[in-house]
Order: structure tokens, then sequence, then C-alpha cells
């Protein structure tokens, strides 16, 4: 048995008057690649949030990677890597001078920094455009580098709130092809949101947000199953009674 | 804390700034800019101006609005890299709030001096003024604590705002009202009784007049020197950084205004 990577109890955020999220209960295995699917608005984002210490929680607890996402709020960051949904790299520093700038702010020494920068750049695809500004990359290639950030210190949890908005199905297909690539080479947990269906398909598991509450939650073929069809989309509707594209496509 | 951490702070915030060459450019001219103009005009009603030239007496106070332009100015960079989402990057660094804080503030003081020793070893010249070793060394010592101080306090407001839109109303009521209110231009010993009130509140004043001790000692027994105690600009300029910086921790950890907003145009 393998210790869960994340353990949420209850979880429940409000802003104001609003229940962003509500009661949520999950656990994700170590190593699993994991989807949270719903629509904008679902409470994906504050979700990831809370589990990136980034929000308190209102209501309930979560442990990241073995640790309280209150009490031990840094060493949950220690282990953690989070692509934003919006790039936050320094657009006016080169490639290099972002990376570097992010082992220094998670405190990798230079030589164990140096050598993992060059392997995610030679992985990534970047290695030839190291010394150039972020502005003159392509979103694909700000995306690319977003992550190659996130992992830059191994962390064992790695969240990407939606990582292919914006992005066209290009880049969209290079990045998931360099996702699953690193899921095999390290058996990294990932923790996904999105609010393509396709794009949870080939999550171990999934779980369906809707309105801050968890209306779903189990590998797509058994939640298909379940309800009698032929695909998420169709599993969303099942259980809330309308379409997941209503809560607009981004 | 981890140094690791501030050090990689301030060599962004260094590389940034060497790379905008428009702002490098204009914080070096500026004050020259002022030497020129408000010196010519304001030379013509300067009451002292048998004791001494007007463009030396404002020498202290064009360093003085360096200081400021640079530190205040870096410090308050804080507020782009939250419209940029640069800060959200920090914000899940594993390091503290405060030492985001220190390393801004940092940042901000190497910032803010490197300019005004560039200006200093142009403009001291120009007016005809030579600081004696000791001056000297006291006038760095004003500008690296007033660069603190001041860069400490634009990371306070920086945590403090939302956005950038706000920006036009710190230079309207704070860097506008601190220059005024230095001594920089005119003694501030004339002021009204309010206004006079809110310069201790100025910790540029604290900084000019600690740079007025340090460079314009012989013109002290004609009232144009330091007024202050040196002991008191020093204290008052850590006492600013230190209110600067345990201001901002708090104010820099109420990042939920990110998912926030994020949340509100969604939802």
């Amino acid at each position: 048995m393998t210790a869960a990577a994340i353990a949420v109890r209850g979880l429940g955020k409000d802003f104001g008057s609003l229940r962003a999220l509500d009661g949520l209960d999950l656990e994700v295995r170590e190593g699993e690649f994991f989807g949270f699917l719903g629509p904008n608005g679902a409470g994906k984002t504050t979700t990831v949030h809370l589990l990136a210490t980034l929000l308190a929680p209102s209501r309930g607890a979560a442990r990241v990677a073995g640790y309280d996402v209150v009490r031990h709020a840094l060493a949950v960051r220690r282990s953690i890597g989070l692509v934003f949904q919006e790039t936050t790299l320094d657009r006016d520093l080169t490639i290099d001078e972002n990376l570097r700038f992010a082992a220094r702010l998670w405190d990798l020494p230079r030589r164990v920094a140096t050598p993992r920068i060059d392997q995610l750049l030679g992985q990534f695809g970047l290695a030839a455009r190291r010394g150039e500004p972020v502005r003159a990359l392509s979103g694909g290639l700000r995306r690319a580098l977003d992550i190659a950030r996130g992992i830059l210190h191994e962390p064992r949890v790695l969240f990407l709130d939606e990582p292919t908005a914006g992005l066209d199905p290009r880049a969209r297909r290079s990045l998931w092809q360099l996702i699953r690539g690193l899921r095999a080479a390290s058996g990294l947990t990932v923790f996904l949101t999105t609010h393509y269906v396709e794009e949870a398909e080939p999550c171990d598991r999934v779980a369906v947000l809707e309105a801050g509450r968890l209306v779903a939650l189990g590998a797509p073929a058994d939640l298909k199953r379940e309800a009698d069809v032929g695909s998420l989309e169709e599993v969303f509707l099942a259980r809330t009674g309308h379409p997941l594209a209503a809560g607009g496509a981004a | 804390m981890s140094a690791r951490a501030v050090y990689g702070i301030v060599v962004r915030e260094w590389v940034r700034f060497l790379r905008q060459r428009g702002r490098l450019f204009s914080s070096l001219a500026r004050p020259f800019v002022w030497l020129v103009f408000a010196g010519a005009g304001f030379a013509a009603v300067f009451a002292g101006r048998d004791a001494i030239d007007y463009r030396v007496y404002m020498a202290p106070g064009l360093l003085g609005m360096v200081v400021m332009f640079g530190a205040l100015l870096a410090g308050l960079s804080t507020v782009t890299d939250r419209d940029a989402g640069v800060l959200r990057m920090v914000l899940v660094a594993p390091i503290r709030r405060s030492t985001i804080a220190v390393g801004k503030a940092l940042a901000a003081t190497l910032l803010g001096t490197a300019q005004t020793i560039v200006v200093a070893a142009v403009l001291l010249p120009l007016v005809g003024l030579r600081p004696t070793g000791a001056g000297a060394l006291l006038a760095l010592g004003a500008i690296v604590l007033s660069s603190l101080a001041t860069g400490a306090l634009g990371v306070l407001l920086a945590a403090g705002m939302r956005s950038i839109e706000n920006f036009a109303g710190v230079m309207n009521f704070v860097v506008f009202p601190m220059l005024f209110l230095s001594g920089a231009l005119y003694p501030i010993g004339h002021l009204g009784p309010v206004l006079h009130a809110l310069t201790y509140l100025n910790p540029l004043a604290y900084g000019v007049d600690l740079l007025k001790h340090a460079l314009l000692a012989p013109w002290s027994g004609a009232g144009y020197g330091g007024e202050l105690p040196v002991a008191l600009d020093l204290a008052a300029l850590l006492g600013w950084a230190i209110v600067g910086l345990g201001g901002a921790t708090p104010l820099l950890a109420r990042e939920g205004g990110v998912t926030r907003a994020a949340f509100r145009e969604r939802a």
C-alpha cells in the first residue's frame, strides 16, 4: 500500500458569501495521474490554490505529500510543483535566467541546479534558445518552460492548472507528449485541472466538480459504465443535468 | 530565511534594471534636469544666496531624490510582479513571506545606492562640492540607509496595492509630498506647523538631513547643514525600514486576491 499523495477531508472555501468549494473529500495516490474536471468557476483553481497553500481553507483539512497545508505550508510548498493557469515567467529574463531565479527560490545549490537545468532544457527542447528572453517564445514553448520550472526541484506532486488553455492543437499535443514522458520517467503524481473532457480521458481517475461540489469520482471507464454512457461529457450531463460546455469555454 | 532566495530576488531585480535602458537613462538624467531647470528658478528666489550657492544647497536633496526614485520605485515593482504573475510563482516557492519582503527591499537598496553613487560622482564635482573623507563615508551610509527605508516603504505600498492602476495615486500622494517635504529643495523649518509635523513622518526627510550633515557641514553655521541630530536620522531611517518590512510581510501573504480575482472573472 502506498501513501496518499493528496488527502482531502471536508475541504471548503468561501469568498464572502460565495461558496467556492464545499465539503470536498478526495484522495490521490502516489504516482497517480489525477484529473479534476469541471466547467469554469466550478472551484478547480480554488482547490489547487488551497492544496498549494496559497489560500487558507474556510473548513476541513488537506494533506499534500504527507504535510498539513495549514500547519506545514513550507513543507508542502517544498514538495509540490505548480503550473498556474496563466504563465508566471518573467518575460524580460531569458529562459536560463528564469530557471536560475527559480532554482534560487527553491534553494538549490548551483552544483545541483546547473546539471538539472541543462537536463530539463534538453528534455523540453529549449536548449538552443536558453539565452533568449521569454517574450520571444511562442505560447507552447512558454508553457513548456513553465512546466520545466515547475519540476526543477523534483517535486513529488505536480499541479497543472488548465495547462493547455490558449494553446493551439499542435502545441497541445506536444505538451501532452511531454507530460506523458515525465510521468513515465519519474512516477510523478500529477494533479490536472481541465474543462476539456478529452484531456481527462487518459487520467487514472477523474473527479468531476460542479459549483464547488464533487459530483463524480472514479476511473473514466468506471464512471462511463456506471452512467451507461460513452463519454465523460455524458457522465457530467447525467450527474448534473446540464452539459459541461455550458460553463463556457476559455 | 533562505539567503539563496534573497540573493535570487536581488539578482533578478538587478538584471531587469540593467536591461531597461529607458529607466536606467531617465533615473540617471533626472537629477541633472532638476539641477538645470529647478536650480535656475529656485536660485533666483532662494533666501540664502549670499551664504550658499543654491545649486550646492540642492545637491544633497538631488541625491535624496535619486535614492527615492531608485529605491521606492524598485520596491513598488512588486506590484508589477503581481500584475505579470511572477509574484504568484514567488509565493508558491518554499520561502517565508518575510524573505520576499527582505529580498525586494535589499534589491531596492542596491538599485537606489548604485544609481545615487553614479549620480553623485558627476553631480558633486559639477557643483563644486568636495566632501571630506568622513563626510563621504557618512553620505554613503545615508544613501544606503535611505535606500533601505524608502525601498521597504515601496514594498509596503506595493504589497497593499491590488493593481498597477493605483500607481498614479502613489506618485501624487506619496512620491511628490515626500520630495517636497524632505528639505531637498528648500529648508523645511519655515513650513507651517501641519506640514512641518508631516516632515517627521517622512523617511526621505531624515535621509536628506543626513546627506546635508555629510555634504553641507561647512554651511551649517549659516543654517544650511543638517538640522536634526545624526543619531535621530539614523534611528528614524532604520525604524522606517523595519516598519516597511514588518508591514509588507502580512500584506504579501494576503495573496488570496489572486484566486478571488480569477474566480470573479469566471463565476
